[in-house]
C-alpha cells in the first residue's frame, strides 16, 4: 500500500532526499535518529533519507551532492541545527553540486527539539519537522537570485581608529572612499590618549602615521565637520547625503583652541586632539554621495560620571581616567619629578576606583532619567587603569598609588602582565563590593590631605578601612556615541546596550541586519585599539567582498511575486507594504485595457510577507516561502499518519 | 576604622621584608597551613599591606604560632613568601619591645 503511493507520487513528481543529522550527539542524544529516519522513508515524495554524525562535515555534504550528481533526488531536506547556522553551508553544496540551491529546505532539529525536550515526544517532533519540510519542498521550485547593480564604492563614518583602518584597507582594494567625521579632527578618541597599554605604543606616533596613510591615498576623499542628513537606497545603490558646516559655537571649543595654541598645520598631529585634514568650513555646505556600502565607525564616549558619583563635580580633586592620562603627558612632557603634579599641586597618594560606569547593577546603582545603566564590561579600562598606575609609579615614585577595585580584568596578551608591574610597582589595592562602593568625602580643613576614600575592604575581611589623598581618578567605561539620528535614518538594529547589534555575534560579527552596512569598532562594543582595528578590517573585508563582483550584488530571490492572472489591482499590498518603494502601483496594459496594478522593486523588498496576508485574491506570494508551501508544511504536521 | 599606612610596609624592608605587595590576598597560605588558624597567615600579611601596625602588635602572639614548616612559602602563587614575612614580623616586634 505505501509502497504503492509512493512510486505514484515518485514518478513524476520532485524526488525529496532527506539527510538527518546527530551533531555529535547534540540531537540524537535525545532524538531516535535512527527511527526519524525509518519513519521519513514513509513520507510521501521521499526517496532516500540517510544519516550522518555531522552533516554539515564535508563526508556529511557528500551525501547530498552525490545523491544530486546521480539524479536519485531533486529536492533536499536537511534535519539539523537552526537555518541561521547552516541553511548556506548546505545550499552552497548543492550549487556546488549542480543544482538549484533553492530546492532545500531546512529542519530544525536540534534548537527547536533535542535541546528543548527528550524521549518519544521528542523523536515524534522531529519527525513531523522532517515531514512538513518534505511537504514545502515538494513544493519548491528553482529559483534564480536577481542582481543588482552596485557602486564600487564606500562611505566610512566616522574618523576615529575604526574609521581611518576602515577606510584605507578598502582604498587598498581599489575602492573608492568617502569619509565622514562629524568633528574638525581625525582620530577619534584614541589621539586624546598617550601611550597604550600594555605595548607601550606612543599615539603621537599611531595615530599620525595612520591619518597620514588616509590622507595621502587618492582612493579616500575625507570630509570633516560633516554630519548625515539623509539615506536611502539599498546594498550597491545607497544615496546618502551630508552636511558640512563650521562647528557650533562651544562645539570642540578647547581642541580648537590648543590647536591654534599648538600652530599645527592642518594634517598635523595635535596631542589630544587628533589631526585636522582641512581647514574649518566658513559656510553650511550639503552633498549628497551614491554608494555601494557604508561602514559604520561612530565610536565610543566616556562615561561622565552623574554629579555627585564618588564625588565628581562636587569636589575638585575628583577626576577621570581621561583627565588622568593627559595630565601624566602633560607631566613627562614637563620633565618628570619625585611627586605627579596637577596644576601644580603635588599629588604625595591617589585613589583610583574601578568599574564607574560599567558593570551598574539595577537596585544597586540609580537610573537617572535618558540615562539608562551599563551593565556590561568595558573591558579596557582594568587595563588602562593599571598602565597608567605603572607610569606614574615609574616616573614619579614618590607618588602612591591605592586601587580600590571590584574585580580586575585585565584580559588578553601582555595584560596580566600590566597588572604584575602594577603589583611589583607597589600598588596597593583594596577591593569592594558593589553595594558597598568606596565613600569619597572632602575633608576640608582636617588633616592637610583634602579627600579621604573610605572603603569596606573585602581584602581585610570586611573591616573600614580610611584612605587620605590629594586626588581620586575614575576608571570611566565606554558608552556608544548618541547615533539616534543615523539608526533612525538607517533602520540600524541596536542591543539594549545601545551599542550597534550585529547580525550574529559569533559568525557574522560586522554585518548589520540592514544588507550592505556594515559596523567596524566601538560603536558595536568596548574594544581596545588592536581589536578595533581587527574589527574595522573584517568590516571592510566584508565590504569588499560585496563589490568585489563586477559592478553588481547577488540577492536571495526571497521577495514578493505578483499573479497578474489573479490581481484585481486593489492596492491592498501598497498599503500594507512596510518598506517605502518596494511595492507600488503601476499603469500597465492588460488584454488592451490600461489598469492600475502593483509592481515588485526587487531590490527593495524584504520578503516580509505583509502584502501577502492582506491580499484578498492571493495573488501575491513571497518566492520560496508561498502560501501553498505552508498549506502543505502545516498538512504534513496534522496529517493522521506521516506516511499517508 | 583603620587608617592606611603604606609607609609601615618600607619600615619592615629593614626587617628582611619585601615581598609584602607581591600578595594578591588569595589566601592559599592560610588553606595549607597546618594551624588552621583564623586566616593565618594570610590576615597578617594585609595588615602589614595596608600598615596595621596596631593590629600586628596587639597579635604578636600568633606571629610565634607559626612553625615555618615552609609550606605557604612552597605554595604561594606569588612568591611572596608569608612564611619569611611572619619571621621578619618577629624581628620587627621584638625591636618595638626593646625600644619601649
Amino acid at each position: 500500500m505505501v509502497d504503492e503511493k509512493r512510486d505514484q507520487v515518485t514518478a513524476p513528481g520532485p524526488k525529496v532526499g532527506v539527510y538527518v543529522c546527530h551533531c555529535g550527539g547534540n540531537i540524537s542524544d535525545h532524538v531516535d535518529v535512527e527511527k526519524v529516519c525509518e519513519d521519513a522513508k514513509g513520507i510521501p515524495g521521499v526517496v532516500t533519507v540517510k544519516n550522518n554524525m555531522f552533516m554539515c562535515s564535508d563526508p556529511g555534504q557528500q551525501l547530498i551532492m552525490e545523491d544530486l550528481k546521480n539524479g536519485t533526488i531533486d529536492r533536499v531536506v536537511v534535519a539539523s541545527c537552526a537555518p541561521s547556522l547552516h541553511e548556506s553551508t548546505f545550499r552552497s553544496a548543492i550549487s556546488r553540486a549542480g543544482g538549484n540551491p533553492y530546492t532545500y529546505e531546512h529542519a530544525n532539529i536540534r534548537e527547536q527539539v533535542s535541546w528543548v525536550h527528550h524521549g518519544e515526544g521528542a523523536t515524534e517532533k522531529a519527525t513531523r519537522l522532517v515531514a512538513a519540510a518534505v511537504g514545502k519542498a515538494r513544493e519548491l521550485h528553482p529559483l534564480e537570485p536577481f542582481r543588482v547593480d552596485a557602486k564600487r564604492h564606500a562611505t566610512v563614518i566616522g574618523g576615529g581608529v575604526a574609521g581611518l583602518r576602515a577606510a584605507k584597507d578598502l582604498a587598498d582594494r581599489g575602492i573608492q572612499v568617502v569619509l565622514i567625521e562629524k568633528s574638525p579632527f581625525l582620530g577619534g578618541w584614541t589621539a586624546h590618549w598617550d601611550r597604550l597599554s600594555p605595548t607601550e605604543d606612543d599615539v603621537s606616533e599611531l595615530i599620525p602615521e595612520l591619518c597620514r596613510q588616509v590622507l595621502d591615498d587618492p582612493a579616500v576623499e575625507v570630509h570633516t565637520c560633516s554630519q548625515v542628513i539623509s539615506f536611502e537606497g539599498f546594498i550597491g545603490n545607497f544615496r546618502l547625503g551630508f552636511r558640512k558646516e563650521p562647528p557650533a559655537e562651544g562645539a570642540y571649543a578647547e581642541e580648537i583652541e590648543r590647536m591654534k595654541q599648538s600652530g599645527a598645520d592642518t594634517g598635523d598631529f595635535i596631542p589630544h586632539v587628533g589631526v585636522c585634514p582641512e581647514p574649518l568650513p566658513e559656510a553650511s555646505e550639503e552633498q549628497t554621495v551614491e554608494t555601494g556600502v557604508v561602514v559604520l565607525a561612530t565610536g565610543f564616549r566616556p562615561y561622565t560620571p552623574r554629579k555627585g558619583e564618588y564625588g565628581y563635580g562636587e569636589i575638585k580633586e575628583v577626576i577621570t581616567l581621561p583627565d588622568l592620562i593627559r595630565i601624566i603627558a602633560e607631566n613627562r612632557r614637563a620633565g618628570g619629578g619625585q611627586l605627579l603634579q596637577v596644576n601644580g599641586r603635588k599629588i604625595r597618594a591617589m585613589a583610583m576606583i574601578h568599574c564607574v560606569g560599567s558593570r551598574q547593577i539595577p537596585g544597586i546603582h540609580e537610573e537617572t532619567e535618558g540615562r539608562p545603566l551599563n551593565q556590561y564590561c568595558s573591558r579596557v579600562c582594568c587595563g588602562a587603569t593599571l598602565h597608567a598606575a605603572n607610569l606614574i609609579r615609574e616616573t614619579h615614585p614618590g607618588t602612591r598609588i591605592f586601587d580600590f577595585y571590584r574585580d580586575i580584568r585585565t584580559y588578553g596578551r601582555g595584560q596580566e602582565e600590566v597588572y604584575e608591574k602594577a603589583s611589583d610597582n607597589k600598588v596597593l589595592f583594596f577591593r569592594f563590593e558593589a553595594q558597598d562602593p568606596p565613600e569619597v568625602s572632602g575633608n576640608a580643613g582636617e588633616g592637610d590631605f583634602p579627600v579621604s576614600v573610605k572603603v569596606k575592604d573585602t581584602l581585610t575581611f570586611g573591616e573600614e578601612i580610611e584612605t587620605k589623598v590629594d586626588l581620586v581618578v575614575l576608571a570611566v567605561g565606554m558608552e556608544p556615541n548618541d547615533v539616534s539620528d543615523l539608526v533612525e535614518m538607517m533602520k540600524l538594529p541596536v542591543g539594549a546596550d545601545r551599542f550597534l547589534l550585529e547580525v550574529h555575534p559569533k559568525l557574522r560579527p560586522v554585518e548589520l541586519s540592514v544588507s550592505g552596512v556594515l559596523v567596524a569598532g566601538t560603536s558595536q562594543a568596548p574594544f581596545d585599539v588592536g581589536e578595533t582595528c581587527a574589527a574595522a578590517s573584517a568590516a571592510a573585508v566584508k565590504a569588499s567582498a560585496v563589490l568585489a563582483r563586477g559592478g553588481f550584488v547577488e540577492l536571495d530571490p526571497f521577495i514578493a511575486e505578483i499573479d497578474m492572472g489573479k490581481c484585481k489591482g486593489t492596492g491592498a499590498c501598497v498599503e500594507a507594504c512596510i518598506v517605502d518603494g518596494a511595492l507600488r502601483m503601476v499603469e500597465m496594459d492588460l488584454d488592451g485595457e490600461k489598469v492600475l496594478r502593483p509592481e515588485v522593486v526587487p531590490a527593495l523588498c524584504q520578503g516580509c510577507g505583509a502584502c501577502t496576508a492582506v491580499c484578498p485574491e492571493n495573488a501575491i506570494n513571497v518566492s520560496g516561502w508561498t502560501l501553498k508551501q505552508y498549506e502543505k508544511m502545516v498538512e504534513m504536521i496534522v496529517s493522521e499518519k506521516l506516511a499517508a | 576604622m583603620t587608617q592606611v599606612n603604606p609607609e609601615f610596609a618600607e619600615k619592615l624592608e629593614d626587617f628582611g621584608v619585601d615581598t609584602t605587595t607581591d600578595c594578591f590576598n588569595c589566601g592559599t597560605c592560610a588553606a595549607i597551613c597546618p594551624l588552621i588558624y583564623e586566616h593565618f597567615p594570610r590576615k597578617i600579611i594585609r595588615y602589614v599591606q595596608i600598615g596595621a601596625k596596631d593590629r600586628i602588635l596587639d597579635n604578636y602572639e600568633d606571629l610565634w604560632k607559626c612553625l615555618h614548616c615552609g609550606l605557604c612559602i612552597q605554595t604561594c602563587p606569588r612568591e611572596a613568601d608569608p612564611g619569611d614575612i611572619i619571621m621578619g614580623l618577629r624581628r620587627f616586634v621584638v625591636d618595638q619591645w626593646r625600644r619601649s
